[in-house]
């Protein structure tokens, strides 16, 4: 593994390489899988070349909310180990031809992973797909310096919450400088923000100032299709996946609006602003 | 004194672990409790934003360990609840700065002042995670019923168990109509899935959100329903049986679930 790192691509198979693309958010539970999964399977859709990776090495969930759990047979730490080759890891989608999943070890330790070999592991899925997008796991650990070692672009997915955008704001921070992570804004609930209850997207981007790649409003056929393992981004009649593929295109290059929830502008959450002293 | 020490945990972030312990915390402390909330997300603090003191915060758990201030210096009391204060998290560092050991030390040293002594552990199950849990006692898995966070959380029962800690369950963000209409796993599923006694169920309520952002645990407010179910788990802690609110009988989704989990 280490040896494919050292050869040196040329131009233009720098250019022929895909994306390398991190889902981090720092705090759990904002969407970051489902985030991969929907945006993955929307890419694959649209005809890319999509690999999705599971860095969350002991909890494991991108199988889950794929519906491929039973499909799995062997996993990141196999391939790293070379006990396995990486075609007899990747899992392809019952769906797509397009879409294939590199599952994460259930019963092992984030601190088993060599990050080195996880920039190598990267780097050879980068010849092969157009887009690989790996699920970070929670935290600023071993287990998030290993998902974004590889990486050369971060979308970070953060909740409309004031711990969320904290913690967003935290990772931003730990992203190399030379990166522009993109901000996809999560779960937001319309009618709390017009009533001010909950912080607007303005209130969150204020504070992160980040490229908005998109919002998504919360829905509770989220939970629904993630337990039934049935991307939302596949159902041509849902309003969330409509937003999940207006990402993906945004992302294959098309130049799409962002795809807005209508809302209210303007800060509701005056005090917001003073918790954050800035990146550290 | 030698009060418990319970580490409030889940596997799967995002779950409500931070609102649970600020919330059990506060609904102890109204009941008399004393009571001292650490927050051991070394980096990515949130502990003091819903507990409403961050603005407070002088000295931390690692300025604690590192000798810097006395324990008591970084302790924040709670302007609301006499007897509830907090121990916050260091916002710059790493998770490694404080072992296992150290953890140990300062639970202890709590514990001697206080009645109960939470534990807010970070998501995951790394450093972080394993330092939180050391100076625990007992434990409190917080999770909701979905798959992804019953996966995790299954986890964190062997690992509690290995290290023999005992849990008991709280179930989160439970939608019952969802519940009804076959779409959310009933709270007797999943105990049953986890295999782990039930510590109290709590429903899903916008209006956490709010108060979450606001830094006022909800408890504050006596006629918010999840006001009264705090209680109910705060009570439940004291040892007082308190009967729970009966949920739907296994339905499509649990039966999935438990199928796939034998598999």
């Amino acid at each position: 593994m280490e040896a494919r790192v050292e050869l040196e691509p040329t131009r233009t198979a720098a250019l022929q390489r895909g994306r390398a693309i991190v889902i981090t958010s720092g705090k759990g539970g904002v969407g970051k899988t489902t985030t991969t999964a929907n945006v993955g399977a929307a890419l694959a859709a649209l005809g890319k070349r999509v690999v999705l990776v599971d860095a969350d090495v002991g909890l494991r969930n991108l199988d889950v909310v794929l519906g491929l759990e039973s499909r799995v047979k062997f996993h990141v730490l196999d391939v790293l180990e070379e006990k396995v080759t990486l075609d007899e890891a990747l899992v392809r989608d019952k769906r797509s031809e397009n879409l294939y999943l590199l599952a994460a070890a259930q019963t092992r330790e984030k601190e088993d992973v060599v990050t080195a070999q996880m920039v190598a592991l990267v780097e050879c899925l980068r010849e092969r797909f157009e887009f690989v997008l790996i699920d970070c796991p929670a935290g600023i650990e071993m287990g998030f310096k290993n998902a974004i070692a590889g990486a050369s672009h971060a979308i970070v997915v953060c909740t409309p919450e004031v711990s969320a955008v904290r913690d967003a704001d935290r990772v931003v921070g730990l992203l190399p400088n030379d990166w522009r992570p993109e901000l996809i804004i999560n779960r937001l609930r319309p009618h709390l923000v017009k009533k001010g209850k909950m912080l607007s997207v303005d209130d969150v981007n204020g504070i992160l100032r980040l490229p908005l790649l998109g919002v998504i409003a919360d829905e509770p056929g989220v939970i629904v299709s993630t337990n039934r393992g049935e991307p939302l981004a596949l159902d041509a009649t849902s309003e969330t996946g409509a937003a999940f593929r207006a990402i993906a295109a945004k992302l294959a290059g098309a130049n799409v609006p962002a795809p807005m929830v209508k809302l209210p502008s303007g800060s509701l959450f005056a005090k917001f602003g003073s918790l954050f002293g800035g990146r550290a | 004194m030698s009060g418990r020490r319970i580490v409030v945990t889940s596997g799967k972030g995002g779950v409500g672990k931070t609102t649970t312990t600020v919330n059990v915390g506060a609904a102890l402390a109204k009941r008399g409790k004393k009571v001292v909330l650490v927050d051991t997300d070394i980096g990515l603090r949130n502990l003091d934003l819903v507990l409403g003191v961050e603005k407070r915060i002088v000295f931390d758990l690692v300025e604690v360990i590192e000798g810097r201030c006395q324990l008591r210096q970084a302790l924040i009391k709670d302007k609301r609840f006499a007897s509830l204060s907090m121990l916050p998290a260091a916002q710059t560092r790493e998770k490694e700065a404080v072992s296992e050991a150290q953890m140990v030390a300062v639970i202890d040293e709590l514990a001697e002042i206080a009645d109960y002594v939470l534990i807010d552990c970070p998501a995951g199950i790394e450093h972080g995670f394993r330092a939180a849990i050391a100076g625990a006692k007992e434990a409190i898995l917080v999770t909701t019923p979905e798959v992804s966070a019953i996966r995790d959380a299954d986890r964190v029962v062997g690992k509690l168990t290995a290290a023999k800690i005992p849990l008991r369950l709280i179930v989160n963000r439970v939608r019952p109509e969802m519940v009804k209409s076959g779409d959310m796993m009933s709270v007797d599923d999943v105990c049953e899935i986890l295999s782990s006694e039930l510590l109290g169920t709590v429903p899903d309520d916008e209006e956490i959100i709010d108060t979450t952002n606001r830094g006022e645990p909800i408890v504050l407010d006596d006629t918010s329903r999840l006001a009264i179910v705090y209680d109910k788990i705060a009570r439940r802690l004291e040892g007082e049986l308190v009967p729970f609110t009966t949920f739907e009988p296994a339905n499509f989704l649990s039966r999935m679930f438990t199928m796939w989990k034998a598999g």
